[in-house]
């Protein structure tokens, strides 16, 4: 088993046949995520990669069942394509278009709780479930084996960097989620870790986070609160960053003055969570974790 | 990005929330001018990005135009947290007879808007919030159905009794109405201040702009605390998605993707390296590698170029025929130590070995060394 994406998950991509799309929905096929349709304005009737194109997402559910969409949309039109979708009554989203605005965010996000749906994203290179051989975006899929460890990660570079070396060490993956890098996300590392700890096969969960927010804290206090019974290794980018440059002013006080490094570290410790100074060292609290 | 306390003004003109009359001035004749146009007294304010600045005296009050051309040559020549003060705002002072806060924030966590109110303007919001919570009105406001009117009722009752009311419900509604429309992360009037004939006026305000949707708020982007050059370059990076900082210490930093960019820094610091400036390159290919050096040459601080490339989606020949380019057509004068591993390895390790580079595979040891040819030239 995994999380969220399965062999059996019938996928939509939405702007399919834009360069980039066409380029990835042929790798996913590749690899076996069971894409069933793609939708642009106009394009109706057409094919890309063998996949029939609609206008609209309505149209292709009205014609298959779709179990996520995969968005690769500019991000003038990231707002109007993801309500598009979520009113459709799809319940999995992955946005990995960057740069979508605060504001069409905060809509797309009062939409998804209201149909209750998940997104990933936005700016994420989406996600891969490997003993499910489904991967949802665009991660280099040649790094990953199936296995115990799940990982949520706000960050694809360092995602690629750990989960490669994982993989050198022999640890495979149930299931990675690219969370998304900017400050305003679909799907949080607390609610990552209660569907893990639900999947009989992960065994361990790495999370991948950085300075700023507030996603660390939160899944220190769930981990603390027994929540989570299966061990947590974090691993922090950030670390060193000077301290002075102060951010949110006014926007801290919703966040309760969290957010700064050193109180991450200290809220996850606290919790209970395997802290790791260097990736070196996440590899090896993986290892240990998983003896 | 922040904006400045007279674009803010002019913003909140716009948006129907009174203001007092102001001129923005440049030099201390301008503003001796302004003072006897406005009638003394008057306030002077030094427009900086970074504020608290009332507790570093940059701002100040003058009961004549001559005393407002004395203190506006005074703060003109002054500096805040780096920032050179340019221009002044000269301003009406009025009479007041009580001080609010008024604010609209994101719960990053909830996915929404909050009002923020408090009777006590003046004092920074944060403190506030810490010393006396109950005093801090917290409002949740719903992103697709905008600030109810029910819900401006609740802020503007929390903010005053009586008359005053009815007028700060429309600020409050005004003020959020504001917020969505220049797409704001953040937006404050710190004090907003009851006159003692019973106006309501905003009397200073601070708001950030949201950097991703500048493309629907072109009137907004322009230079500020910045050179036209530095401008130029600062929107040229943003159309070719890449972030740059500097840092001050002696080695650049190539990279792709912020998370492992970040985790560079931390590992080279850790080491006892000084990062001189990181480079976040989203996608790199032939060309973007070639352009991106470009930013390393001719920095003489610069005594070495880490380059790390991971390569998922890239590929590393061609990243390394970038690098190729580069030094074939430049002798740049730092030392370059390049990490590279992923799509296409070998091929890329065979084109930089042919021309003298031999690329790092390990991430850790591509830092170590980069430390370590650096302090070779010291």
């Amino acid at each position: 088993m995994s999380i969220l994406a399965f062999k059996d998950t019938q996928v939509l991509i939405q702007g399919i046949t834009g360069g980039a799309a066409r380029h990835h929905t042929e790798n996913m096929l590749a690899y076996g995520t069971r894409i069933v349709a793609g939708t642009r304005p106009g394009a109706a009737g057409q094919e890309v990669c063998g996949v029939p194109v609609y206008d609209s997402v309505a149209e292709a559910c009205a014609q298959h069942r779709i179990d996520a969409s995969i968005l690769f949309i500019p991000a003038k039109f990231a707002k109007a394509s993801a309500l598009e979708a979520l009113k459709a009554g799809i319940k999995l989203l992955v946005m990995v278009t960057e740069h979508v605005p605060l504001h069409d965010a905060m809509v797309i996000m009062e939409e998804k709780q209201k149909q209750g749906a998940v997104i990933i994203g936005p700016n994420t290179p989406g996600m891969i479930s490997p003993p499910e051989k489904a991967i949802l975006g665009f991660v280099p899929t040649r790094y990953f084996i199936p296995g115990p460890m799940g990982l949520a990660s706000r960050s694809g570079t360092l995602t690629y960097e750990l989960v490669s070396r994982l993989t050198a060490a022999g640890i495979g993956q149930s299931t990675c989620i690219g969370v998304g890098g900017d400050r305003l996300v679909g799907l949080r590392f607390a609610e990552v870790l209660l569907k893990f700890e639900k999947d009989p096969q992960t065994r361990a969960v790495m999370l991948v986070g950085e300075i700023g927010g507030t996603m660390e804290e939160e899944a220190a206090e769930l981990v603390g609160g027994g929540k989570v019974t299966k061990p947590v290794i974090a691993y922090l980018a950030g670390q060193t960053a000077p301290e002075g440059m102060k951010l949110g002013h006014a926007g801290a006080i919703v966040d309760g003055g969290r957010g700064a490094m050193k109180t991450k570290i200290e809220a996850l410790e606290k919790g209970g969570v395997l802290v790791a100074r260097q990736p070196a060292e996440a590899i090896d609290l993986a290892r240990k974790a998983l003896e | 990005m922040r904006i400045y306390e007279y674009e803010v003004k002019d913003l909140l003109d716009q948006a129907g929330i009174p203001t007092p009359r102001r001129e923005l001035v440049q030099d201390p004749a301008q503003a001796q001018a302004a003072a006897a146009r406005l009638g003394c007294p008057v306030a002077l304010k030094a427009q900086t990005l970074i504020k608290a600045r009332g507790k570093a005296g940059l701002i100040q009050f003058a009961d004549t135009p001559q005393q407002a051309g004395e203190l506006a040559a005074s703060l003109l020549a002054r500096e805040h947290h780096g920032e050179k003060v340019a221009s002044l705002l000269v301003e009406e002072k009025l009479a007041l007879a009580g001080e609010l806060y008024l604010g609209v924030v994101v719960d990053y966590t909830n996915c929404r808007p909050v009002i923020l109110a408090s009777r006590s303007g003046g004092m920074e919001i944060e403190s506030l919030a810490e010393l006396d919570p109950d005093r801090l009105l917290r409002l949740a406001v719903s992103p697709s159905q905008g600030l109810t009117p029910d819900q401006a009722q609740v802020a503007s009752r929390f903010l005053a009794d009586g008359d005053v009311a009815g007028e700060l419900a429309k600020v409050v509604s005004a003020l959020y109405g504001m917020f969505v429309q220049r797409d704001l992360e953040m937006l404050e009037i710190n004090p907003l201040a009851i006159t003692k004939d019973g106006q309501v006026v905003a009397l200073d305000g601070a708001a950030a702009m949201d950097g991703d949707a500048l493309w629907r708020q072109p009137e907004l982007v322009k230079p500020r605390n910045q050179s036209q050059e530095e401008f130029e370059r600062e929107a040229d990076f943003q159309r070719r998605g890449w972030s740059y900082l500097g840092l001050g210490g002696d080695i650049g930093i190539l990279s792709s993707g912020a998370g492992i960019t970040m985790a560079i820094l931390d590992l080279m610091r850790m080491w006892g390296g000084r990062p001189a400036n990181f480079l976040d390159t989203a996608q790199m290919d032939r060309q973007g590698i070639y352009d991106a050096f470009q930013i390393f040459r001719d920095q003489p601080g610069i005594k070495t170029v880490l380059v790390n490339i991971f390569a998922g989606l890239n590929r590393c020949d061609l990243l390394a025929e970038g690098i190729k380019d580069f030094l074939g057509e430049y002798k740049p004068a730092f030392k370059l130590v390049v990490r590279m591993a992923g799509n296409r390895e070998e091929e890329g390790k065979r084109i930089l070995e042919e021309i003298g580079v031999s690329p790092i595979r390990e991430l850790e040891a591509s830092v170590h060394k980069a430390i370590e040819v650096t302090e070779d030239q010291r």
